[in-house]
């Protein structure tokens, strides 16, 4: 890939999050907010010298302990993140090929020598591997503000929270690892992310309602004609376990990529995201 | 001189609805020519075929590409301007001249800049809070900042007033054209156009109904102002089109000698604007 080809496609992912900012962003960031709001509520109605324990507690339990063994556990806090970097997606996914048509605005951006295929793909990155970026960061800032604090209520305190820069530690490991779980998970979900671009690029109005009804008459046709449950049973196995979304060691990424399945996925997903930038080239 | 726009039996449907009725088009390069229509007629599909942003059938090469092969090739050297709705209303002046300078090649982004530095346009306003002409000077300026072949321009000035009209065809005559470059402007406005135009073209329900450069129109096409004695020798004559044109009758001909003509009574060129609704007519009578 020339420099210039580089240069395009970082161009195209940045035009994504100026679009998109309030999901790339502005969502990831409520959030943070909400979560560091209900934390103040709270700390604050709690008795001074019960608080005072607690913190003597949570330093001494995170002292000395590896930033590996204690990421789970910030990993769990990360969980509301998760969620609407999920939610997020599939908002983006679904207008994100239909929005520009719908606004006449894709003529702009097909008069660019800009092909179908980097455009598709640009949108595929932006969402997969760019927007857990600014999720991760938008943690990190949450984490920081909160050890900000939780010192300021230790030495208002007079507790000495000796275990704190574990605990950053592991909340740093913890980023990394939510991270990678975001960008597995991506991988692991290509066949509803091809699916979804699949409808944005072709339904000529209300893209969500297209793709969740096409889904249905296809399993309900399955089902009628074959008897089977196939594809009910595969979505099921992607959405039932949460557990699968999230990869809490290091030591597990090559296993959760190169799995049967995860692969089998990226090839039915592939083939989706064929179909989607097939459509962008011929619907007008 | 060669063709930078050559298109054979184009044909293009939508539903039961003909938007193409196998067109054969010819555009020389170095041109200014003008796709003439009614509403409804074809021009925006033409122009989209040529773009490479419709599906068509039929031949075609535009710059010696099939612009069904490879769009994002060909639109290295071919710029295109729909209307003056389609700049993303989301972006700001200077994200979208951003955006153009990183991912066209042949884009200066000093001459956008000096370009946009002679308008009133603020570079960090949103698209959506210019007003139709600023969206159109914007539009202009990015398309005067990228060195193509062909631009391409469909019904450019749509919705502007006669200001912001006049002055995107003058700067586009005096800052952009040299000679060398190809520019097609489909209108319906066809006297907006006359004066620049070297070729034209008219199109009629997905057909075309004239190719021609400028300078053949002068001996094809004649109009006649007939003295009121010679009517009878007039109508033998076949014309394409009959006014009445201040008390008295004036008739359209189309490839019929000066000479015959020149006994009628007062002979002269018609103008673009009455070549075409005498085109239209005579598609409508069959």
């Amino acid at each position: 890939m020339g420099k210039f080809a580089i240069f395009q496609f970082y161009a195209l992912l940045r035009r994504e999050v100026q679009e998109h900012r309030n999901l790339f962003i502005g969502a990831p960031a409520v959030v943070a907010l909400l979560i560091l709001v209900a934390s103040i509520w709270v700390i604050t109605r709690i008795d001074q010298q019960q608080l005072a324990e607690g913190l003597r507690y949570v330093s001494v339990v995170f002292d000395g302990l590896s930033p590996f063994d204690m990421a789970p556990f910030f990993m769990l806090l990360a969980i509301p993140f998760f969620l609407t970097l999920f939610i997020c997606s599939v908002i983006y996914l679904i207008n994100t090929l239909y929005q520009d048509r719908k606004e006449m605005s894709v003529l702009f951006w097909q008069s660019m020598p800009v092909s179908n295929l980097q455009t598709v793909i640009s949108k595929i990155v932006a969402i997969s591997v760019v927007a857990p970026i600014f999720y991760v960061l938008i943690i990190f800032a949450m984490y920081l503000v909160a050890m900000i604090w939780l010192t300021i209520l230790g030495i208002t305190h007079d507790v000495d929270l000796v275990g704190i820069g574990w605990m950053f530690l592991a909340a740093i490991v913890s980023l990394i690892l939510t991270y990678l779980s975001a960008i597995v998970t991506s991988l692991w979900l290509l066949p509803t992310i091809g699916w979804l671009l699949l409808f944005s690029a072709f339904a000529r109005k209300t893209p969500l309602l297209w793709s969740v009804g096409v889904f249905i008459l296809v399993g309900f046709l399955e089902d009628f004609i074959f008897g089977t449950q196939y594809l009910g049973n595969w979505v099921a196995s992607r959405t039932a376990d949460p557990n699968q979304y999230l990869i809490f060691e290091f030591s597990s990424l090559f296993e959760r990529i190169f799995d049967y399945d995860t692969l089998f996925g990226v090839l039915v997903g592939s083939i989706l995201i064929a179909g989607a930038v097939f459509m962008r080239r011929f619907i007008d | 001189m060669t063709n930078i726009v050559e298109a054979k039996g184009l044909s293009k449907t939508y539903g039961s609805f003909t938007a193409l009725d196998g067109v054969d088009l010819s555009i020389p390069s170095g041109a200014i020519s003008g796709l003439i229509g009614p509403n409804g007629a074809g021009k925006t599909t033409t122009l989209k075929a040529l773009t490479g942003l419709c599906d068509v059938e039929g031949e075609l090469s535009v710059a010696g590409r099939d612009p069904r092969r490879a769009r994002h090739k060909l639109m290295e050297d071919v710029c295109f301007i729909a209307d003056v709705g389609i700049l993303p209303k989301w972006l700001k002046v200077f994200q979208v001249i951003d955006y153009v300078e990183a991912v066209h090649p042949r884009f200066d982004r000093v001459k956008a800049d000096k370009f946009l530095g002679t308008t009133d346009i603020p570079s960090n306003k949103r698209i959506k809070d210019l007003s139709k002409g600023m969206v159109t000077q914007l539009h202009l300026a990015l398309v005067m900042a990228i060195e193509v072949q062909l631009l391409v321009l469909d019904e450019p000035t749509l919705g502007l007033d006669i200001i912001y009209r006049k002055e995107f065809y003058d700067r586009l005559l005096n800052d952009y054209y040299d000679g060398n470059r190809t520019i097609i402007i489909s209108t319906h406005q066809v006297e907006e156009i006359e004066t620049l135009l070297s070729h034209l073209v008219f199109i009629n329900k997905g057909k075309i109904v004239l190719d021609s450069l400028m300078t053949e129109l002068s001996e094809i096409y004649f109009e006649v102002l007939v003295a009121p004695d010679k009517l009878g020798q007039a109508d033998a004559l076949g014309p394409i089109h009959v006014r009445e044109f201040l008390g008295k009758k004036s008739y359209t001909y189309e490839s019929v000698p000066r000479a015959q003509l020149a006994e009628l009574g007062e002979l002269h060129t018609p103008s673009v604007a009455d070549l075409f609704v005498a085109k239209m007519k005579e598609a409508k009578n069959g």
